[in-house]
């Protein structure tokens, strides 16, 4: 049996790689991997600190909803992004810059 | 009987207005006529001023030796008192208004002829009526500031009159001259004037008659008043524009020297004769004395013809005010009037001298100057007729007995008689001086009559000289006529006649024996100028009237120049020093503000505005539009939020 903190580590390790991945890709599509990269560290901890409570699956519950939203969110990041696509003529985030102040 | 009154009063008033205005009626009237016309003028003006003796006549035969006239009327309001205007005509005013008519009348009727041809015929006319005008008006004033005004008028109208050939510098020259003099002189009057005022509160000369005692401030006021008679009748040492003013045409002369201008002072004299006090009266004396003296040794060395005349005319002026100033102002009048008659009489005729050569030059077209009594000589009989009318006048004013000017002079001398007393006193030296003056004014006329009409042709004898029109003849010889004793009394050694007996109620001294001495020192001065008549005396200081105007130029030309030097020097140095300073200081203080200005108040602006733009783009910056950037603020605002919890 792994100790907590190693999965813990590992979640926090995926994590910064998906912000990293979100805040440094220049194509949306990576940054909506980025993203689900981020949502498998949560998943990752959830499941982890589920260790603590024998006998209770609420961690991996937990878990399932977020794949299931993840999915979600990817159907309709990617519907944004082709919308993006088509209006802009550009996957890359940093050319969408109409909120430039 | 009432109506017949107003009847009267009404045509007494209507020939009053009439003499007086129709002299200015004639002003207006030669201006109005047109150029073309201008031969008008020559008939016009003339008729007008005859008319105007006329009236003036009506005039005196009513005034004369009645209740004096004295009309008045309501003039202006001034800060609560009331100024009046109006006439007062006594036997002096009447004998003037007449006087100064009829020589005004003679001389316009004489110039018809001698200014003939004169681009400015009209111009001429017109001053000459304007100038009779203002001197009418000063005679028939009642008030002195009224007289004042028609003062300033006569000495407006000579300056017109003398500069009338204003195309010559010196005539331009002599015409500021006299004009200048007479101010200085004016100040004076002006001056008397405000204390007059100030002691009174009146300018009515029946208010100063009624004046009485003597206290300091009439002594002040007569001397001031004095000063403007010593610029007007050209008195010591206020007499230098007077030769000069012969610059000016000949009648005008003439009309300058008898009736209308230095008249004016000897009139005013008369006519304030009660505010003059003892002292002033020694004062005026001594004044006139000096004048006379001046004036008759001046006469006797000039070459000039015209300026013989002036010289005399100053000369004899002198003689009345020493009259005025001896307490008897109806000598003084009695030989203004004589004198008006002859001395007018004199100018004509060295007017038709001047004309007759200057119409024989024109014809032979020969240079010189006809008025040097070096280059005359022998013209009696060329010019018969004037020889005669300067015979004539000039015994009048040589003061030969039967003549008028012997009478006037003897009141003078009479008056001079009963004023020094008996005592001996300065007052002897007075008298006797008085005598001197009358037998150096033999010698010049003499000497003028001989070296004009006398001796050998000089430079004339090639000219052929006629006598000059009958226009110029008539006048001359209705003045020369008016030389004799009977216009002044029936008996030709007693000059109180009707006109001295008219001016004075006063019972008269009269000592015989001064007439008698008079008409014996007369032949001897005679007998002296005929003995000494080709001696020719060289003065230079009395050729140049004492150098009057050197002295004038160094009292107060060079002064003044000193002083404009200096108020120069201090305008500069001083007034522009504190003007430039305080302008320099403004300038730094302008300076000093639009550095602050500019610097702190526009800093604190500018900097106002820098700031807040500064703090904008600085959180413009954060809105870069870039969605992942915003990802990493907010992921880095997060981190540091939880950093600063945590700890």
């Amino acid at each position: 049996m792994f100790p907590t903190e190693h999965f813990l580590y590992l979640g926090a390790l995926l994590f910064s790689s998906g912000l990293i991945v979100v805040i440094v890709k220049k194509n949306m599509i990576m940054v909506l991997l980025g993203i689900e990269l981020m949502l498998n560290a949560s998943n990752l901890n959830l499941v982890a600190f589920n260790q603590l409570h024998p006998g209770s699956v609420a961690g991996q519950m937990f878990a399932l909803f977020v794949i299931i939203v993840a999915v979600c969110e990817a159907a309709v990041g990617l519907a944004i992004i082709i919308q993006v696509y088509r209006y802009y003529q550009t996957s890359v985030p940093d050319e969408v810059s109409e909120l430039n102040g | 009987m009432e109506d017949i009154q107003s009847y009267e009063a009404t045509y007494f008033t209507t020939c009053l207005v009439a003499a007086v205005a129709l002299p200015l009626i004639s002003f207006f009237l030669s201006f109005a006529i047109s150029e073309k016309y201008s031969w008008i003028v020559s008939f016009s003006a003339p008729f007008l001023l005859l008319l105007s003796t006329v009236a003036a006549g009506f005039v005196f035969y009513a005034v004369w030796n009645h209740e004096p006239v004295n009309i008045q009327w309501h003039w202006f309001t001034c800060a609560g008192y009331t100024f009046t205007a109006g006439v007062l005509l006594n036997n002096i005013a009447a004998l003037m208004l007449l006087l100064v008519t009829f020589i005004s009348f003679i001389v316009h009727s004489y110039s018809t002829a001698y200014m003939a041809g004169d681009p400015d015929f009209r111009q001429y006319f017109a001053m000459l009526g304007f100038f009779t005008f203002s001197m009418l008006g000063i005679v028939v004033v009642d008030n002195l500031l009224l007289i004042f005004i028609f003062w300033e008028l006569v000495g407006f109208s000579s300056y017109m009159l003398i500069g009338h050939w204003r195309e010559k510098p010196e005539a331009a020259e002599a015409a500021k001259r006299a004009f200048l003099i007479n101010r200085a002189g004016d100040i004076g009057f002006l001056i008397g004037l405000m204390i007059l005022w100030a002691n009174t509160g009146s300018f009515n000369l029946t208010d100063i008659d009624s004046l009485s005692g003597y206290s300091s401030w009439m002594t002040a006021a007569s001397l001031c008043v004095f000063c403007g008679v010593m610029g007007k009748s050209a008195q010591f040492p206020l007499f230098s524009w007077l030769p000069d003013a012969m610059e000016g045409p000949t009648p005008v002369s003439a009309l300058i020297h008898a009736a209308t201008m230095v008249a004016a002072g000897i009139f005013l004299l008369a006519r304030v004769y009660s505010l003059f006090t003892p002292p002033a009266l020694d004062v005026v004396i001594i004044i006139g004395t000096l004048t006379a003296l001046a004036g008759a040794l001046s006469a006797l060395v000039q070459f000039d013809l015209k300026k013989i005349l002036a010289y005399s005319t100053i000369s004899q002026l002198g003689l009345m005010v020493v009259a005025i100033g001896a307490g008897a102002p109806q000598a003084a009048m009695l030989h203004l009037f004589t004198h008006a008659f002859f001395k007018a009489c004199l100018f004509l005729g060295a007017g038709s001298v001047i004309h007759s050569l200057h119409q024989a030059q024109h014809q032979s077209n020969t240079a010189l100057d006809v008025q040097d009594i070096r280059n005359l000589g022998g013209l009696q009989k060329k010019l018969p007729f004037t020889f005669i009318i300067f015979l004539l006048s000039g015994a009048a004013l040589a003061g030969v007995p039967l003549f008028t000017g012997f009478l006037s002079k003897d009141a003078i001398l009479n008056s001079l008689m009963a004023w020094k007393g008996s005592d001996l006193s300065w007052r002897w030296l007075i008298f006797a001086s008085a005598f001197l003056v009358s037998f150096i004014t033999v010698l010049y006329t003499f000497r003028l009559i001989w070296s004009v009409f006398k001796g050998e042709e000089k430079v004339t004898a090639s000219l052929s000289i006629e006598e000059p029109p009958v226009a110029m003849r008539v006048p001359m010889a209705i003045l020369a006529a008016t030389s004799c004793w009977l216009f002044v009394s029936w008996n030709p050694f007693d000059f109180s006649g009707w006109i001295y007996n008219g001016l004075t109620s006063v019972k008269h001294f009269h000592f015989t024996f001064i007439a008698l001495v008079s008409a014996a020192w007369i032949v001897v001065a005679l007998i002296v100028a005929y003995r000494i008549r080709e001696r020719s005396f060289k003065s230079a200081v009395l050729l140049n009237g004492f150098y009057l105007d050197r002295v004038y130029r160094w009292l107060i030309e060079s002064p003044a120049f000193q002083l404009a030097l200096f108020t120069n020097k201090v305008d500069k140095k001083w007034i522009d020093g504190v003007l430039h300073t305080s302008a320099y200081l403004q300038l730094i203080a302008a300076h000093v503000t639009g550095w602050f200005d500019r610097v702190l108040v526009d800093g604190a602006v500018d900097g106002a505005a820098g700031l807040t733009k500064g703090i904008g783009s600085f959180a413009r910056s954060f809105q870069s539009g870039k969605i992942q950037l915003y990802i990493f603020w907010a992921v880095f605002t997060i981190i540091i939020f939880i950093i600063w919890t945590l700890l």
